[in-house]
């Protein structure tokens, strides 16, 4: 029972602060409607009225986008073919394929902070990891090799291209010191123009096509799908995903080296002064980091999109921040955090088609999540509750060495 | 004994003494091999002619030209790189290089413009004078990130707030632009809102880190993700479908009286937009308020040392939530520059993470108000050189041109152009007893 007790308690925190972002989304809502609100001074209630129905319009189409919706359920229950049941169980397939790309680099970023690396260059050690296995898919379309075996090589490309994209603000940040935070946003910038320099090009631009599209790959290699419907995406990138987030779970907490990796993150000088690499620690976090964040650009590029397109990442690194965040840095967290946003992201999409509330007010949620995740005293404050202590690692990941030795 | 470690000698014993003497000797070498390597570039491209033009008066067409070729840029350009580095060889590990690394940049530059351009005539007055306006938000921001790291508090936020700065401007100024129809005064508003509003964020980011513990690098984080969520979001829903809250009044060129019609100087330095003589202005005060007065000793001392600054009586939580109030302010005005003075309108992410390249200026500028404003003109010229570029058509994918501030940054914030310290106690948190 304690376990259970103590789980309670930690959810406490990050489940208020979604729901106190969601509300805070809401007045945002509320108050750029501006059709209903240009009535307040003729029909007061009316118009705060039609503002309040469009939050729960925006909000519903978001809950069915993500979840279902119950008239289909039904309908594919009473007749069950193919079709009915794609239908009914897509919203939640779906969910399931946005979720996939954010537990990647929301482990890769949960990785990175546990090292005392604020990594937020996930953005573009994604896209730049798709890049890789793009560069392999399209490379071995006239190899002949079957699908499982370029799948394998295209995902290890992943690997390397967006490990290498983490690796040089690990290397920097160790050797000179520059901050990581500005480096990494940094390559998210170069890392779309390397994406689109390479997309322009004729090697892999879809054929007559003049915009910045690669070629669709999934006639010659995919990942290979869960559940074979029609219109249903889920495939075996999300079970990757669960694998790696075990794989992380292990090395952090079961190991010597994530061991060590934690304690870079804790104390830099304490490690430093019990003989581990602090250096070394920067590196390897920030490495597999970038690895993890490249794997999930490569399964979202060879498995749920098949081509690679210059805005493929749509801000899944800015999303995973907030996720790690809100996960206490723990990989079970981060499932779970992923499966949330995955809900939101997909919910949210269709609340932008359905209710005209654009996407991008998400990362507003996103941001606000982030900040009483980590101000848990505004929690407190708000919901008169009582709040457990956040963890130290999730308090501060600011390196508590000096950054700049005299 | 205790002489020796009061005044440390430049030939000094001990491995610190040893290793700069080794760095020096590396980086006097470096000089030299780049001046050799100049000069064998000279060898094959004395045919090619390097042709800079200058306007010489702000009306009118007529253009001073100064015709050369390559090769003998690269000649000047070699000759200095092997003077600074015979200088580095002679004077060894006391030689102040940093300096004449920027007078190296000079020769450098123009040579590999004229390397790039190929022949082609380029009008220097236009890439010199847009370096300056391109230079004037990283300015602003670097100085808005100097008052908070001076006073001990990260700022990663430069983007976000000016993200904000931009949009409000925006709306408060086509607001009041469509209402009174008075360009001064929408200008006026628009930049005010902006301030304010980049002020707010300000202390918001100072209650976050001081009162709620927040780790700053997240605050800051915080503030940017919000502010490209909320302003995608007002441009989608709000701004799409009004443009009138979406055309914001102009910030065009100001002709300085008598100093713009000076011939070549005139257009070149006193016919630009009142946002760089402002930002000038804000370079010099500040250098004065930080180093000359006792508000800027104790912005300083709550940087460096808060435990003693609060010892000695400073309210050193007064000082850093001041600091970040008057950071944000610039940050405002700063971002209002972009849609005001260049753009013309609100754009999503039009920042394009001039608040982390303003933030780099800072560090290259050693957190002082004037080396900021000569690391952000470096920028600028980055910026304005690529513009000019990519409109000759230089042989350069424009992909390649995007990225040369990326990399500059990164470059910078390396440190291969030297190490630089900034703040000690800046992103620490500070208990007041």
């Amino acid at each position: 029972m304690k376990s259970l007790r103590s789980l309670l308690r930690r959810a406490i925190v990050p489940s208020l602060a979604v729901v106190t972002a969601l509300l805070l989304g809401a007045v945002v809502i509320i108050l750029t409607d501006f059709e209903n609100l240009s009535r307040i001074g003729t029909d007061p209630l009316g118009a705060i009225g039609a503002a309040v129905g469009g939050v729960f319009n925006g909000y519903g189409a978001m809950l069915t986008g993500a979840f279902g919706d119950p008239e289909r359920i039904r309908l594919a229950f009473e007749n069950p073919s193919d079709r009915t049941i794609a239908t009914a169980i897509r919203p939640i397939t779906e969910t399931l394929v946005a979720a996939t790309p954010l537990i990647f680099v929301g482990l890769a970023v949960a990785i990175s902070f546990r090292t005392g690396m604020f990594n937020i260059g996930g953005d573009g050690q994604l896209i730049v990891g798709a890049l890789g296995a793009t560069i392999v898919g399209v490379g071995l379309q006239t190899s002949g090799l079957p699908s499982l075996v370029i799948l394998v090589i295209a995902i290890a490309a992943s690997v390397v291209f967006g490990g290498l994209w983490g690796f040089i603000p690990g290397f920097l940040k160790a050797r000179t010191g520059a901050h990581e935070v500005i480096t990494t946003i940094m390559l998210n910038y170069i890392g779309a123009q390397v994406v689109l320099f390479a997309l322009l090009g004729p090697a892999l631009r879809a054929p007559g096509s003049s915009q910045p599209i690669s070629k669709n790959m999934s006639a010659w290699v995919d990942v290979p799908s869960i559940i074979s419907l029609p219109a249903i995406r889920l495939d075996y990138g999300f079970v990757a995903a669960m694998v790696m987030a075990a794989a992380v779970s292990l090395l952090l907490f079961r190991t010597t080296k994530g061991y060590e990796l934690r304690a870079a993150g804790f104390n830099m000088t304490a490690a430093r002064y019990a003989g581990m690499s602090a250096g070394g620690s920067m590196m390897l976090g920030m490495t597999l980091s970038g690895g993890l964040a490249g794997m999930g650009g490569g399964f979202l590029v060879i498995g749920a999109t098949g081509q690679l397109t210059n805005d493929l990442s749509g801000g899944i690194g800015f999303n995973a921040i907030a996720l790690a965040l809100l996960a206490g840095l723990r990989p079970s967290g981060v499932v779970a955090a992923g499966l949330l946003f995955g809900a939101l992201t997909t919910g949210g999409k269709v609340m932008g088609i359905q209710s005209g509330i654009p996407f991008d007010l998400l990362f507003f949620i996103m941001a606000m999540v982030i900040m009483f995740v980590a101000a848990p005293g505004l929690i407190r404050s708000i919901w008169r509750v009582r709040v457990p202590k956040p963890a130290p690692e999730v308090a501060s990941v600011a390196p508590t060495a000096p950054a700049e030795p005299v | 004994m205790s002489a020796a470690v009061a005044s440390p000698l430049p030939h000094g014993e001990g491995l610190a003494a040893r290793r700069a003497l080794r760095d020096a000797r590396i980086r006097g070498a470096t000089f030299l091999a780049l001046g050799v390597a100049s000069f064998y570039f000279a060898s094959s491209s004395f045919q090619t002619p390097a042709i800079f033009g200058f306007r010489i008066y702000t009306t009118g067409r007529e253009t001073f030209e100064v015709a050369t070729s390559v090769g003998l840029l690269w000649m000047i350009a070699g000759l200095a790189a092997a003077l600074v580095g015979a200088l580095q060889l002679w004077r060894g590990a006391t030689f102040r290089w940093r300096p004449w690394l920027l007078v190296l940049l000079a020769p450098y530059v123009t040579v590999i413009l004229g390397a790039l351009l190929n022949g082609t005539t380029a009008n220097l007055t236009r890439v010199l004078s847009g370096s300056f306006e391109l230079a004037t938000p990283l300015t602003l921001g670097a100085l808005a990130g100097i008052l908070s790291e001076r006073s001990g508090m990260f700022n990663i936020a430069l983007e976000g707030k000016m993200l904000i700065g931009a949009c409000v401007s925006v709306v408060v100024g086509s607001v009041v632009l469509g209402a009174t129809g008075n360009m001064f005064a929408a200008t006026v508003a628009g930049v005010s809102a902006a301030m304010i509003a980049g002020g707010l964020l300000g202390l918001l980011l100072a209650w976050l880190g001081i009162r709620h513990r927040v780790d700053q690098i997240i605050a800051g984080t915080v503030i940017n993700i919000g502010a490209v969520g909320i302003t995608n979001f007002l441009f989608l829903r709000v701004l799409g479908s009004s443009p009138e809250l979406n055309t914001p009044p102009n910030v065009s060129a100001m002709q300085l009286p008598f100093l713009s019609e000076i011939p070549v100087l005139g257009p070149l330095l006193f016919s630009l937009r009142p946002y760089v003589y402002l930002s000038i202005i804000l370079v010099l005060v500040l250098t004065y308020l930080i180093y000359r007065t006792r508000w800027g000793l104790r912005l300083r001392a709550s940087g460096e040392k808060p435990a003693a600054a609060g010892t000695v009586g400073i309210n050193v939580l007064q000082i850093r939530y001041r600091a970040l109030l008057f950071a944000g302010l610039i940050c405002g005005l700063a971002g209002s520059y972009l849609p005001l003075a260049t753009a013309g309108s609100f754009q999503m992410q039009m920042t394009a993470g001039k608040g982390f390249i303003a933030l780099a200026a800072m560090i290259f500028g050693a957190w002082h108000p004037i080396g900021a404003f000569a690391a952000a003109l470096v920028f600028g010229f980055a910026d304005s050189a690529q513009a000019l570029l990519s409109i000759l058509g230089a042989q350069v994918p424009p992909q390649l041109l995007n990225s040369v501030p990326y990399v500059v940054t990164i470059v910078v914030v390396a440190g291969v152009v030297g190490r630089v310290r900034g703040p000690a106690s800046a992103g620490q948190p500070y208990e007041q007893g």
